[in-house]
């Protein structure tokens, strides 16, 4: 599938990598291979979002801003287990916030992909092809991103007031301006 | 909606939901793991103490928390 993302989408699942740690994350997710996207201004996703005023630092705020992988208190509910009572517990034993404090990073070498963020690449292959485009490019993965609104990139776009639709909009504008491959 | 239709729905929502519970579980379990090998450390276990009482290997311990907590 690689060989059909073209320069500036190759670089941005490299650069997620270098996000993901910046952020301290264990694994890759949607959000920073969205941070990827944004690290060359020049990328389609770049633009796009320049059009509706976001740019990279506006994004790493908003993901560092997103509760830290946040535990589904509503599936434990679904289980059997309090999620608030197991959280009182251990905080009476390593203090306020304990349960909250991110996984230890893995040691050298590549971080997985979630598997949001898997999902996210392949959605924008599929976005490509519906588009009959010969390659992906950051605006597929943009594309990709608009759609997947249970993902965390789009709930950081989604704070930063860029929803769906204005998302879909800036890039077809930008793909206008740009032939694509 | 009839009573068929509704227990279909049910059932082909409850792997989703199983599948969900399990995810959290893992995601409780992982930070409750970080937070106790992290302790036992500080107090002196040594690796293997702490493999055995998770029933992993060393190896497995401290590729995952060797880093973070010497």
């Amino acid at each position: 599938m690689f060989e059909k993302f073209a320069k500036d989408a190759r670089e941005s699942v490299v650069g997620a990598q270098e996000e993901a740690r910046a952020l301290g994350a264990d694994r890759i997710g949607t959000e920073h291979v969205l941070l990827g996207m944004l690290r060359t201004p020049d990328s389609v996703a770049a633009q796009a979002l320049e059009r509706l005023g976001v740019t990279h630092g506006d994004v790493f705020a908003a993901v560092r801003a997103l509760p830290p992988g946040a535990i589904d208190a509503d599936a434990l509910a679904g289980v059997g287990i309090d999620l608030e009572a197991v959280r009182a517990q251990v905080e009476a034993s390593f203090g306020p916030g304990a349960l909250d404090t991110p996984l230890p990073r893995s040691r050298a070498g590549h971080l997985p992909f979630e598997p949001s963020a898997k999902k996210l690449l392949e959605i924008a292959l599929r976005e490509a092809i519906r588009f009959k485009h010969r390659r992906i490019d950051t605006g597929h993965l943009l594309l990709a991103v608009a759609r997947l609104d249970d993902s965390t990139a789009y709930g950081a776009l989604s704070s930063l007031g860029v929803g769906p639709a204005a998302a879909r909009e800036a890039v077809t504008a930008v793909w206008a301006d740009v032939p694509v491959g | 909606m009839s009573d068929e239709l509704m227990t279909a729905a049910a059932s082909a929502a409850e792997p989703a939901e199983g599948l969900r519970a399990v995810r959290a579980l893992r995601a409780l379990a992982d930070r409750l793991e970080a937070l106790h090998v992290e302790r036992a450390r500080r107090l002196g276990w040594s690796w293997q103490q702490v493999a055995d009482a998770l029933g992993v290997s060393r190896q497995a311990v401290h590729k995952k928390y060797g880093k973070r907590v010497g």
